[in-house]
């Protein structure tokens, strides 16, 4: 009766690993976690991952060796609820939150998870961007609902930039049973570009800064474009300074394509001045663009996950080139779901010009259904 | 009485009467419709009562709403499954042969296993039989398509039939048709009437109203008769489903066939090892994942090895129009029985000789199997030589042709014209080379072969002609629009040709680029814009710095993830002769092309790796010629696999953002740019005005442009006209198409409800999943759908117990049920369950049970409890007589929803009804909430006012202190609350109640304790028993049975026994009054009367008096006078009374007459007055008279 588990090597995409073990319930044991490293074994943030994810599931085993080089993970079900976690600035929140958009819906009860530490970085996705572009994706799926949301600003809310953290954030999201199959597909003309303007412990000049260079680029090209600048202050401002730019565009059919950009935490590296961050955002998102499809790039697991875990129905998407994060998703998703997708390269025609080559992924979903979920 | 004659009835021959009769008589009656002939009868009495029923009707319409699903049926679903089950001896073998002998003119005379049979053109049905067992009976519910249930009816129903109804009820309700046999043993016709309809009808409340029960009325020869049994072939061949939820979610097997392939070897040695056993069967319920994990019922969960299709070996008939099947489409399937005589294995051929089966087989089957068989064959032996392996060492993977062809002779030759050289050359193809420009690892570990080495120059010229054909190939397909592929083929015989025409060969490259960018400005849509970006961009690169060239194109080719850099390393030695740069630039841009030509095929061996052996593809890498394991510090890999773990896509440092190319690139992503000719809104707005009948000067003056247009196409060529007009007809079409969507939305939608809406989305749904895969082979669809119900598969399982194999009979259902995700786990199960009411005892707690769930049989420990009003579950002892309870069980995962039965025990065949309980899966969790009472009891031992210690309830200062602040109660009802603890005695505690205690009092504390799940799983391994006892399974048994089995009696305790009761007479003291208190009591309350009577002292008694006589004659003279005296005052009194009565009358009489006379005057006074008023009223009408 036990569970025939996976084994893996490495550290890299332990999150991937651990949130589709929790999800199909097979046993995954990780071995030579950074064992060539001069400091073996698992980081502070992984740590503290695990330790989030024990606390969203009832019954999970997790058995780490005495140099933390292997891993072995018995999911539990999840359960969901109300969770309150410290996580660990090494990584900002969204490293954690990738992971709970993945496992929210398919809890026991509701998930209302508190997030404190670092808000925003450079190697993870923002909150800031998730909340724009993560939770549209998902509401195709039809996970929607009064309570899903991911809340930037509580009451005693503040921005956390990295190094220091100190922010915090309050991801809410209801319980599907089942999801529905998608067909994403025609990804529409972008109508209007938005975007955040960030900046704590700076000179709030900054933000006005940021969004005169930002809009000087994007200006060519739709003049739908309005960019807010959010200043912070005081207790609300965390504990380091930086500052920073989200940019997301619409499309007519409601998707969004997102970019943002990051000054250099304080202390590290050159620091950057907020007229080249703007143009660098921009050109990003310009580039986002070119990939184009209809889930961004950042997403692209995320709806592919959702789409693996829907009924037993064709489900299409189309995405921008598939980033090495994704690739690797799907041959887990493969071992996990013993699931592949068709994957056809669209070409642009000749005479148009709509960016590079789109991939459309297409699957039959597992006809996944939450488990954990009670009956009455 | 006499007989009164009444008058009679006389019709009237004229008056209006008469005349209105004749009048109808003649017309008839005119008016058909009754509401309009007689409108009053039918008018609306009452707008409450017209609601309700409108009500009741709509009520009536939407209960026959079923939720709908999207219809999953395959386009050639499996055959369906019919089980026949009846009790014994009520002819189940003789209806299933007589069917089979209706459908295919074949006689099978032993029924064992499925036996499967095309009936007709688009249906195959699989009859199995169920014996008697009850876990037969369970399993098959469970495959069940259609349910043959016979019943005797020269007996009535027995209770295999209701356990089987309540089976079916529980797993999901399959199509059930009744079927009464041994009619003929009724001699009465009335009472075979009787019984009919009695049985319809108790059939009817069980399956549901008008349920179909047929009729076998008789036997003819040992078989039914053959009207009768074609009509019920008739019934089961147009028989349409419902979708059951368990089935549908689920792929399952009926397997037909069982092969046992263990080493025979290893059999010897040791007869009990674990078997590989390969299953085959017709998939069903819905598509099955390779590896997955599986249930048989009976044996238990096993992880498939492997999965394949095979041909079908019951095919359906071609499409034909005809209607009715030939003898040769008849087919028969049933490997069990001993039909099927020739089956094929993925690897195998297997030829079963039974000793009385196989002639009649013969004539019809085998010749054109094997025919087939070889004209199946579709990979030639020299494909199969080079699929196979050679492996020298054990554990070394295997020799691949392709390896040694590789190093031996791999050089072919093919003449290919060099447009550089302008000469005939012959190309060297190595068969690895496509393989290897494909497999992008496969390429990096040649990188460090010396460039000098002259067939790695050839390879490298070989490349760049590769190269350049591409590119040519490429500029061919950007000017005429035809596929790529076909070029391929064309190349060879046009190559010469093309390459003359196209540009010379070392033209300049910046030359030809601005010839491109002229011609995409001349013919405005021939140049692809990104490709137009592409090169610009090389060029200003190449012409930037010439070394850092490579570097660039590799970190391009990060974008794809090729890494085919030994192409790039290689480019700059070669052709020294002419303009290095440029020609290296010509290289490296068809080479851009070829990578983006490459992307489409390659993307998803990037992904998954190559499809066929996507395990052994990373072990590839790490040998070298199938020997050697090479054991070089794989850097890449391990660099990744610890790499940082992070979702961002860094961007694409080639695209330069300020250039105008780049920009240029993404303008119609954005409603700034230009739309496609559906979607602009000019075009759209134009079409409208064409479209409607006022916009006349519109479509005039379209039609004019449209001429005007024409005139001036005919300047261009007739090739270009072609297209045109294909495009031209497309347009039309797809202008059509939308109209006719825009007619739809506009006039359609108007009544659509929301069930209508959802149905219609369900079946685009389901229309979409049909046409998805449908033009793909198997072998790859399979790759992405896993296999889809329908196909005939062969299962592998490498570890089933070989009692599965020894002990196997056919007779009994071989069932593999796919588990879905998380279904093989076990964890905690929370349950709804409701002991049946036919079950005559009630179950208790931690009583083993037997649960069929899910496709399991197996045993468990339930707990049974309720929930009370805060939501905390109660233990119960046993389970409720009949009301649901909650049942906690440790067991396997199985959805919520998901209904199950439980039953004591399989074995046997018992009389009572077995089915003990029902009920359905709440909840799983990995923890339990179950609690029973618990109260602990102590005494006090010291009070004083409110306060006071108590002991015996604890045992340790501890314990007290985890239940400091609980509450407790005595139990006379005083409540308190535990204080702190004692240090001695220990566990003796103070606590404070509202009053004060007696020392006589008990305090109890009440609490609840956690019940833990004995954690037991014991699936009913009923297959695995030898055969013919395959029904007595038996488990854990209970402790009653276990107490009967070993004659153990309870000893009670002593206390719990009766006793006769003696009473010793009671005794009370008297009530003692201080007499302090005596005296402090009011006169009232002082127990006076309580008090006996003491002597009374001499000196207060009285005296007695004695008259004298004189005295008393005195006395009795005195007392005769008072009495003659009060005689005479009674008397005068009396008479005064009378006297006084009289008086009263008279006064009363006159006060009445006084009354009457004062009257009298007062009427007449007022007479008097009245009529002064009246006069004075008229006078005043009349005026004041003048004198007053």
């Amino acid at each position: 009766m036990a569970s025939h588990g996976l084994t893996y090597e490495g550290c890299n995409f332990l999150r991937q690993r651990l949130v589709l073990s929790a999800l199909s319930g097979k046993r995954v044991k990780i071995k030579n976690i950074r064992s060539k490293d001069d400091e073996p074994g698992l980081r502070d943030f992984e740590a503290n991952f695990i330790r989030l994810l024990d606390k969203l599931t009832n019954g999970s085993t997790i058995e780490i060796n005495q140099t933390g080089t292997v891993l072995v993970y018995q999911p539990g079900l999840l359960y969901g609820g109300t969770v309150e976690h410290d996580c660990n600035p090494q990584r900002s929140i969204g490293y954690y939150l990738e992971a709970l958009l993945m496992l929210g819906p398919f809890m026991k009860s509701p998930l209302k998870a508190t997030l404190r530490g670092v808000t925003n970085d450079l190697t993870d996705p923002t909150v800031d961007l998730l909340k724009s572009t993560a939770l549209p994706v998902m509401k195709k799926f039809g996970i929607d609902g009064e309570g899903f949301d991911i809340k930037v600003r509580t009451s005693w809310y503040s921005r956390g930039m990295a190094p220091g953290g100190g922010g915090e954030v309050v991801f809410t999201c209801p319980v599907r049973k089942t999801v529905r199959p998608v067909q994403l597909t025609d990804p529409g003309k972008i109508k209007r570009i938005r975007g955040v303007a960030y900046s704590v412990r700076v000179s709030p000049q900054m933000g006005n800064r940021i969004v005169e260079s930002a809009r000087g680029i994007l200006n060519q090209f739709l003049p739908d474009i309005y960019i807010y600048t959010d200043h912070m202050k005081g207790a609300n401002s965390g504990k380091s300074p930086g500052f920073g730019l989200t940019l997301v565009a619409e499309t007519l059919n409601g998707y969004f394509l997102s970019a943002e950009m990051l000054s250099t935490p304080q202390g590290q590296g050159d620091p950057i001045l907020p007229e080249d961050l703007g143009r660098n955002c921009a050109k990003l998102l310009l580039e986002e663009i070119y990939r184009g499809g209809c889930v961004d790039s950042s997403n692209q697991s995320l709806a592919l996950l959702l789409m693996t875990l829907g009924q037993q129905d064709v489900s299409k998407v189309l995405l921008g080139p598939l980033s090495p994060y994704t690739i690797e998703f799907l041959r887990h998703i493969r071992d996990f779901f013993q699931i592949m997708f068709k994957i056809e390269v669209q070409k642009p025609l000749e005479d148009e010009r709509k960016g590079g080559d789109k991939v459309l992924m297409t699957c039959v979903g597992v006809g996944y259904s939450n488990i954990s979920k009670t009956l009455k | 009485m006499p007989f009164k004659k009444q008058k009679q009835h006389q019709q009237k021959h004229s008056g209006p009467k008469a005349e209105k009769k004749k009048l109808k008589k003649q017309n008839g009656s005119t008016e058909e419709d009754e509401r309009k002939r007689n409108p009053k009868a039918f008018a609306v009495q009452s707008a409450v009562r017209m609601a309700k029923t409108f009500h009741r009707a709509q009520d009536i319409k939407t209960k026959k709403h079923h939720v709908p699903v999207v219809d999953r049926t395959p386009l050639e679903p499996p055959p369906i499954v019919i089980v026949v089950v009846g009790p014994p001896k009520v002819g189940k073998s003789t209806l299933i042969r007589c069917l089979i002998k209706n459908f295919t003119r074949q006689k099978l005379t032993d029924i064992c296993g499925p036996v499967t049979i095309v009936s007709g053109k688009k249906r195959r049905l699989t009859f199995m039989e169920c014996n008697n067992d009850i876990n037969s009976m369970i399993d098959l519910a469970k495959v069940a398509d259609l349910v043959l249930m016979l019943i005797d009816a020269s007996f009535g129903f027995e209770m295999e039939t209701f356990e089987f109804l309540n089976i079916c009820q529980v797993h999901g309700f399959p199509r059930i048709m009744g079927v009464l046999t041994h009619l003929d043993a009724f001699k009465n016709n009335k009472t075979l009437r009787k019984t009919k309809k009695n049985l319809k009808h108790r059939f009817w409340t069980e399956v549901y109203q008008g349920a179909k029960l047929f009729y076998l009325s008789g036997m003819v020869y040992g078989e039914y008769q053959n009207q009768e049994v074609k009509n019920l072939g008739r019934f089961i061949s147009v028989m349409k489903f419902r979708p059951l939820v368990w089935q549908t979610s689920h792929p399952y097997i009926l397997a037909d066939r069982i092969e046992d392939l263990t080493d025979p070897e290893r059999l010897r040695t040791d007869p009990k090892c674990d078997r590989t056993v390969s299953l085959y069967g017709y998939l069903r319920g819905t598509h099955l994942k390779n590896k997955g994990q599986v249930h048989i019922p009976g044996v238990g969960d096993f992880q498939m090895s492997d999965v394949n299709f095979l041909p079908d070996p019951c095919p359906l008939p071609g499409t034909q129009k005809k209607r009715a099947l030939n003898e040769k489409e008849r087919l028969l399937y049933a490997p069990m029985a001993g039909v099927g005589g020739v089956v094929y294995d993925k690897d195998a051929v297997y030829i079963d000789l039974p000793a009385n089966h196989v002639k009649q087989l013969q004539e019809v089957r085998p010749t054109t199997e094997l025919v087939q068989s070889l004209i199946e064959t579709h990979v030639t032996l020299d494909a199969k030589m080079a699929a196979s392996k050679v492996s020298l060492f054990s554990g070394s993977a295997g020799l691949d042709p392709t390896d040694i062809s590789e190093v031996q002779e791999g050089l072919r030759e093919i003449h290919v014209w060099d447009a550089h050289t302008q000469t005939q050359r012959r190309k060297v193809v190595f068969t690895g080379l496509e393989e290897e420009e494909d497999d992008v690892s496969g390429s990096s570990s040649d990188e460090d072969d010396d460039g000098s080495d002259q067939e790695n120059q050839e390879e490298e010229d070989d490349l760049s002609t590769f190269l350049k054909e591409v590119r040519d190939k490429s500029e061919k397909a950007t000017k005429g629009s035809t596929p790529p592929v076909k070029k391929r083929k064309l190349e060879e015989m046009q190559g010469e040709e093309e390459v003359i025409a196209e540009a010379p060969a070392f033209a300049d490259s910046e030359d030809e680029l601005e010839r491109g960018e002229a011609d995409s400005e001349g013919e405005g849509e021939a140049e692809r814009a990104g490709d137009s970006g592409h090169c610009s961009k090389e060029s200003e690169e190449d012409s930037d710095d010439e070394e850092d060239g490579d570097e660039d194109d590799e970190s391009m080719e990060e974008e794809i993830g090729a890494d085919d850099s030994d192409e790039e390393e290689e480019q700059g030695k070669y052709h020294s002769g002419t303009f290095k740069w440029k020609e290296g630039l010509q290289q490296k841009a068809s080479a851009a092309f070829l990578r983006h030509q490459e992307a489409a095929p390659n993307l998803r061996k990037l992904v998954y790796g190559s499809v066929v052996e996507a395990e052994d593809s990373e072990e590839e890498e790490e040998e070298l010629g199938g020997l050697f394991r090479v054991n070089r510090p794989q850097k890449s890999k391990k660099v990744q696999a610890d790499a940082l773990d992070c979702s961002h896509f860094n961007p694409d440092i080639s695209h330069n953002w300020e250039l105008e190319e780049m920009l240029n690139s993404i303008r119609d992503c954005f409603v700034t740019g230009q739309w496609e000719e559906g979607q602009d809104a000019a075009t759209l707005l134009k079409e409208d005005g064409k479209s409607s009948g006022g916009g006349a000067f519109c479509s005039l003056y379209s039609e004019l442009k449209s001429e005007s247009d024409e005139d001036e196409t005919d300047d261009e060529d007739q090739q270009v006209k072609m297209d045109d007009e294909e495009v031209q007809k497309n347009k039309r079409l797809e202008k059509k198409r939308r109209l006719k969507e825009r007619f739809d939305t506009e006039y359609d939608d108007g009544d659509a409800t929301y069930f209508d809406d959802l149905k219609e989305e369900m079946q685009k749904q389901a229309e979409l999943n049909r046409a998805e895969f449908e033009d793909m082979d198997d072998e790859s669809r399979v790759q992405y759908e896993g296999f889809r119900p329908g196909m005939y598969v062969r299962l592998e399982i490498s570890s089933l117990p070989c009692e599965f194999v020894t002990n196997f009979d056919p007779h009994y259902p071989v069932i593999i049920g796919g588990l879905g995700t998380s279904e093989g786990n076990v964890g905690y199960l929370q349950m709804r369950l409701k002991k049946h009411r036919w079950y005559e005892r009630i179950l208790k707690t931690r009583d083993p049970l037997i649960l069929s769930l899910g496709w399991r049989r197996f045993q468990t420990i339930p707990l049974y409890h309720i929930e009370d009003h805060n939501g905390r579950h109660r233990l119960l002892k046993y389970t409720p007589q009949h009301m649901h309870c909650g049942a906690s069980i440790w067991g396997p995962i199985t959805p919520q929803g998901t209904g199950f039965l439980a039953v004591q025990s399989v074995s046997g065949v018992k009389a009572n009804f077995r089915i003990a309980a029902t009920g359905v899966v709440l909840d799983l969790d990995k923890s339990v909430t179950i609690v029973k009472k618990l109260k602990l009891i102590g005494y006090p031992y010291k009070i004083f006012q409110n306060t006071c210690f108590i002991k015996g309830m604890f045992n340790t200062v501890l314990e007290v202190a985890k239940f400091e602040g609980a509450s407790i109660r005595t139990v006379s009802g005083v409540r308190g609350q535990i204080k702190k603890a004692l240090s001695t005695p220990p566990g003796a505690f103070r606590a404070t109640f509202e009053d004060r205690l007696l020392m006589s009092d008990i305090v109890f504390l009440r609490s609840w304790y956690p019940v833990s799940i004995p954690q037991l799983y014991n699936p009913v391994t009923s297959l695995l028993l030898p055969v013919g006892q395959k029904d007595s399974w038996s488990g854990m048994r209970t402790v009653g049975q276990l107490k009967h089995d070993l004659g153990v009696r309870n000893k009670p305790s002593i206390d719990s026994l009766y006793k006769p009761i003696t009473r010793a007479p009671r005794h009370f003291n008297p009530l003692h009054i201080p007499k302090e208190l005596q005296k402090a009591l009011p006169f009232k309350s002082k127990p006076k009367l309580l008090q006996p009577k003491g002597k009374v002292p001499r000196d207060l008694k009285r005296a007695s008096v004695i008259r004298e006589p004189h005295e008393r004659k005195v006395a009795e003279l005195l007392r005769a006078l008072s009495t003659v005296h009060h005689y005479k005052k009674k008397v005068a009194q009396r008479a005064h009374h009378a006297k006084h009565k009289e008086f009263l009358q008279q006064k009363e009489k006159d006060e009445e007459a006084k009354m009457k006379r004062m009257k009298d005057a007062r009427k007449k006074l007022y007479r008097i007055m009245g009529q002064k008023d009246q006069k004075k009223q008229r006078s005043s009408l009349k005026g004041t008279p003048q004198d007053d």
